[in-house]
């Protein structure tokens, strides 16, 4: 694969104070305007992945090491300053937990306010503009009475909307979202896959989509990695993987699930 | 409970009118002493009596409450800001600094600050007016009483610094300063009242308690202080029950303040 | 019901209780604190004091009612002329309590031990007259001489604080030649005083003194308490009332407070005169001019102070000599009168004119100035703030700043950063020389303007002269005259204004008898062997 046409190429490793090895020389590259799924049992290290291609772990008392290279530059020798100006604008994550991701104390629209301001310098009418179109991409509604409420006035799946909404307010060029439908009920996680899907195409936005349930990520993702113990085993087309895992930690991913690995697949191309 | 609430609310708006109009109200200057008649029972031109010289006590209780009830609130907010700030930072910015800031918050709640405070007081100038006096006591309270309203403040900054929103508002480009500004702060909103509220009726007392030493307001400046003064001593509480309307309306401002208060701090 | 029966058998045990814990009679008063010694030599607080004049016997003793000297255990004394050598001729077939002869070797012990430097007596420190060993002559075993280096003024008067210790006595300083000596002491509770069964003094009918068989006193730091105990009966005396608990006394038992008039005690106002103090040069120029501080003198009201302040319970001030002290007092001299006319008249003799209300000086600076007192003097705190208002009447801004003591010693002592200080003066003896360390210029206590190297006033260098001369003066007239005109100077001048003497306020129970309550310490007690019980404590 040519180098110079990925959006990511990362190669990383990470530990925490009291736990080192989280992350052991992690590989993964993903292109422009391409779904990756990550999928990994619980503790193998995604969240910390998310954090570490942000080069937010420092926050957390942890440190990487290993070179993420997106969009030309290297990130990992990029000042924090500039890391400030890429977070949210090249780059959007969207958190595991939905509700304690929103600020409490203010109103939605005041987050979304606040989220635009980090990085656009515009009129009133801009910014309006643009937040009424992310909540329509999310789809979300868009009158005031629904910017006025707070995190507790919304229920989960809304308030991961309004998280997605944040992230993608910018059009950042990939969207990290660490497993945006484990809260969810079944209606509800297939409705925000398929806003997965339709940012991806409306938008071109690349997405790394984390989970740990393989099912809802395959159908959406053209190429799935599998991480095992802080380390990519494998990382191939969906369907490739269901048909041919190649890595026991894959098989045994593939025998577990509880309809067959080619109705999947036929479901997967299918969603896309 | 609520109508407890509402007629505390009332009674408080009632006695800063009083305050507002002080001037208006009061029968007599408040520093003006009627040598004749010192420590005289209520009558129809003192409706409170009158103090050891010979001061109308009504119109001294209208100024005192009007100064310890504008002042104290304004300590308060000084304290309640060097908490926000101190406590605020140190929390936020963590590690060696919040170590620092917090080993030296403690020795400042160990110091004898009331000490402190009257050694403070007694280097300040000598020709000062009353008014600016009283101001600069309050103030001083204000300086000094931040420091356990801070560990408080910090604390929670702590746990706020490490919330999954802040993180969240990180990821989104924040910058400290936005981050604290924008996220932390209005978070700390109702500590920071809670401080705010709890501060002014201990700063009230404290500066009562300057009175009772006689290093409160100057004189002839009234203040709650100076006339909580006049109840100190066996001889004097026996001999005229009205000295204790300060007391009585001390008390009742004290616990209406704790009443709304209280209720602030339930969830709505 | 059974309450009350309960109530009144428990009285009832602890009436039988105390009748037979007693079988003379007992006076019974309190201490304000623990007494710090039993050393006669070696007291300078007011309990030890009180310790002492209960059990000392004295050489001579100073009538704290006539204020003239009497014999006790000698029965003459004579002053040699150069005012050096004082001989007293003792009293003889005198023991001490515990049984020990008493002779003129034991005058001899005591003035030795009281002069050894390494003891540092405070009573020896007003004998201290020069340089030089004070020697003792023992000339028979009823005579002594004692020699002193450099004279002393007033030499005879300073026996009085002397308690005369035995040498011989194994138990020391507890064998005494007072009225009583120290039965038990429990320390933060009371002492017991028994009757000294050696007591040599004899009333006119040959009945051995003192009437009273013992003394309890209890230490009770708390005045309120102490009140209410002698309200309840539970004690006989208290030495010292202030206006305040007076008036509550005579509220309820008006036959037990005793008003004796002007004491000693004086309460004074002063500028601060010193030349290098840290203050605007126009305000030391206000302070330095006698008219300045004439005229704040005549703009205080003297009679609103004691009436309204003390209740009527002191007296306009006139001078450094309280009224209560008979023979020093210049009778000359009368408080200044309250008269801001005239004040206003010696304002413009400096060119100060009231201008909007505002009294300006020749260069237009408004009048303004702070006074300091102590916090938690109420007294001086209300009397400041009614010279305040007085002050008020002729355009002066007073600013009235109480300060923690040691703040305003470090102010008034050290730095020197002040305006006008209120404080109060506690004369103890009635004797000039007791206040040369007051008026010499030279002197610590100099307070207006502490040590001068040079007398910086004329008046001040007058008053110098006259209280040395006084000082070195043995006839009594001429002493007199000397101080009567420092009394003068001081009155013209007004270092210090004096405004109040506070009166000498007491209580006592009517079942003491023989008392007459006087403005010198002890009060109440100053006749102790010649007081007696009548019926028990209680009256109702
Ligand atoms: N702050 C921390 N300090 C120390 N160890 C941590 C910290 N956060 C995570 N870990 C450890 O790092 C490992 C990886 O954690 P991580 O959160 O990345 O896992 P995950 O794959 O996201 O799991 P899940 O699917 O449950 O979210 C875990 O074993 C966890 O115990
Ligand atoms: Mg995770």
């Amino acid at each position: 694969m040519d180098t110079t046409d990925l959006l990511l190429k990362l190669r990383l490793s990470a530990g925490y104070p009291g736990k080192p090895g989280v992350l052991q020389h992690l590989a993964l590259d993903i292109n422009p305007g391409e779904i990756v799924g990550l999928v990994g049992q619980s503790g193998c290290g995604k969240s910390t992945l998310a954090l570490a291609i942000l080069k937010l772990l420092y926050l957390k008392g942890a440190s990487a090491e290993g070179y993420v290279h997106f969009n030309g530059r290297d990130l990992m020798v990029l000042k924090e300053r500039e890391m400030r100006k890429l977070r949210g604008k090249e780059i959007g994550l969207v958190l595991q937990s939905p509700i304690s991701s929103l600020n409490p104390a203010l109103k939605i629209g005041t987050q979304l306010k606040e989220a635009w301001k980090v990085h656009a310098r515009g009129t009133r009418d801009e910014r309006q503009q643009a937040i009424a179109e992310a909540m329509r991409n999310v789809s979300l509604p868009e009158e005031k009475d629904f910017l006025k409420r707070r995190p507790s006035q919304l229920s989960v799946g809304q308030a991961q909307r309004v998280l997605i909404a944040m992230a993608i307010l910018h059009r950042p060029l990939l969207l990290i979202a660490d497993e945006p439908t484990s809260a969810l009920d079944l209606i509800t996680q297939s409705e925000i896959l398929k806003l997965f899907v339709s940012l991806n195409r409306n938008l071109g936005m690349s997405i790394l989509y984390i989970s740990h349930d393989l099912l809802s990520l395959a159908t959406i993702s053209q190429r799935v990695a599998v991480m095992d113990r802080g380390t990519i085993v494998e990382c191939r087309a969906t369907e490739e993987i269901f048909r041919t895992p190649s890595h026991p930690y894959t098989r045994q991913l593939v025998r577990a699930l509880p309809v067959a690995p080619q109705t999947v697949a036929a479901a997967a191309r299918a969603a896309l | 409970m609520k109508w407890v609430r509402r007629a505390a609310i009332i009674f408080l708006l009632a006695v800063a009118l009083a305050c507002v109009f002080a001037e208006r109200l009061a029968p007599a200057d408040y520093a003006h002493q009627f040598r004749d008649i010192p420590d005289a029972p209520a009558s129809a031109a003192h409706w409170l009596g009158t103090d050891d010289l010979g001061r109308d006590r009504f119109s001294r209780v209208l100024h005192g409450t009007r100064i310890s009830l504008l002042l104290a609130p304004a300590a308060a907010l000084i304290a309640s800001f060097l908490a926000a700030v101190v406590g605020g930072t140190a929390g936020f910015v963590g590690g060696a600094l919040e170590r620092a800031v917090m080993s030296g918050t403690d020795l400042f709640l160990s110091l004898p600050w009331f000490f402190l405070l009257i050694t403070v007081r007694a280097l300040m100038p000598l020709n000062v007016s009353p008014i600016t006096s009283v101001i600069i006591t309050f103030a001083l309270l204000g300086c000094l009483g931040w420091a356990a309203a801070a560990r408080v403040v910090c604390a929670d900054a702590r746990s706020l610094k490490n919330s999954d929103f802040a993180l969240q508002a990180r990821a989104s480009g924040s910058s400290g300063y936005r981050l604290l500004r924008h996220h932390l702060l209005p978070n700390l909103r109702p500590v920071l009242y809670a401080q705010f509220w709890i501060s002014i009726p201990v700063f009230i007392l404290t500066e009562a308690n300057l009175g009772i030493l006689g290093l409160g307001v100057s004189e002839p400046l009234p203040s709650w202080g100076s006339l909580l003064r006049e109840l100190e001593g066996y001889s004097s509480v026996t001999s005229n029950a009205w000295q204790f309307a300060p007391l009585l309306l001390f008390i009742s401002v004290v616990s209406c303040f704790h009443l709304v208060v209280l209720d602030r701090e339930l969830p709505a | 019901m059974s309450k009350r029966w309960f109530a009144s058998l428990f009285v009832m045990v602890l009436t039988l209780g105390s009748a037979t814990a007693q079988s003379g009679t007992e006076l019974r008063f309190c201490l304000w604190s623990e007494p710090k010694t039993f050393n006669p030599l070696l007291v300078q607080d007011d309990s030890s004091e009180t310790v002492r004049y209960l059990t000392g016997g004295v050489l001579v003793r100073l009538n704290r009612q006539t204020q003239q000297l009497e014999p006790e255990l000698a029965t003459a004394w004579k002053t040699s002329r150069d005012g050096r050598t004082i001989t007293f001729a003792l009293r003889q077939n005198v023991k001490f309590s515990d049984g020990t002869a008493f002779s003129a070797e034991d005058v001899a012990h005591t003035i030795q031990q009281m002069m050894d430097p390494n003891l540092h007596s405070p009573t020896g420190d007003s004998f201290r007259s020069g340089e030089g060993k004070v020697e003792t002559k023992v000339l028979w075993a009823d005579k002594i001489a004692i020699l002193f280096p450099a004279p002393i003024a007033g030499l005879d008067k300073l026996f009085d604080q002397v308690a005369i210790m035995s040498a011989k006595s194994p138990k020391k300083e507890r064998a005494v030649l007072g009225p009583y000596y120290v039965a038990e002491y429990k320390a933060g509770s009371h002492l017991n005083l028994e009757r000294n069964p050696n007591y040599w003094k004899h009333d006119s009918s040959g009945h051995q003194l003192p009437y009273i068989d013992s003394v309890r006193l209890d230490i009770q730091q708390n005045r309120d308490i102490e009140i209410l105990r002698l309200l309840r009966g539970e004690i006989h005396l208290v030495n010292s009332l202030n206006a305040e608990y007076f008036d509550k006394v005579i509220a309820e038992k008006p036959a037990l407070v005793h008003d004796a008039g002007p004491s000693m005690d004086s309460e004074q106002i002063w500028f601060n005169q010193v030349a290098s103090a840290p203050l605007p040069a126009y305000k030391k120029a206000w302070f330095g001019s006698t008219n300045f501080r004439r005229a704040i003198s005549e703009s205080i009201n003297r009679e609103d102070l004691s009436r309204v302040v003390f209740r009527g319970h002191a007296r306009p001030a006139t001078g450094p000599v309280s009224p209560g002290n008979q023979f020093w007092f210049n009778t000359r001299l009368q408080p200044h009168p309250f008269d801001q006319k005239a004040a206003m008249k010696r304002l413009e003799q400096d060119g100060f004119r009231v201008q909007n209300g505002a009294l300006r000086d020749k260069d237009g600076n408004a009048v303004e100035f702070s006074v300091v007192t102590n916090a938690g003097n109420r007294y001086r705190e209300r009397m400041a703030t009614m010279i305040q208002q007085d002050l008020a009447g002729i355009g002066i801004k007073l600013h009235v700043v109480t300060l923690d003591f040691p703040s305003l010693i470090e102010r008034i002592a050290r730095t020197f950063n002040y305006e006008a200080c209120l404080l109060g003066a506690v004369n103890i003896g009635l004797d000039p020389s007791e206040q040369m360390n007051i008026w010499l210029s030279s002197a610590e206590n100099h307070q207006w303007n502490p040590g001068q190297k040079a007398p910086e006033t004329a008046w001040e260098a007058e008053i110098d002269r006259l209280m040395r001369a006084q000082a070195s003066e043995l006839n009594e007239k001429k002493r007199k005259e000397y101080f009567d005109r420092v009394q003068e100077i001081a009155w013209e001048q007004e270092p210090f204004i004096y405004l109040v003497n506070r009166n000498a306020l007491s209580a006592i129970s009517t079942s003491v008898q023989n008392a007459h309550p006087v403005v010198l310490r002890p009060q109440v007690f100053w006749n102790i062997d010649r007081l007696s019980l009548g019926s028990e404590v209680a009256q109702k």
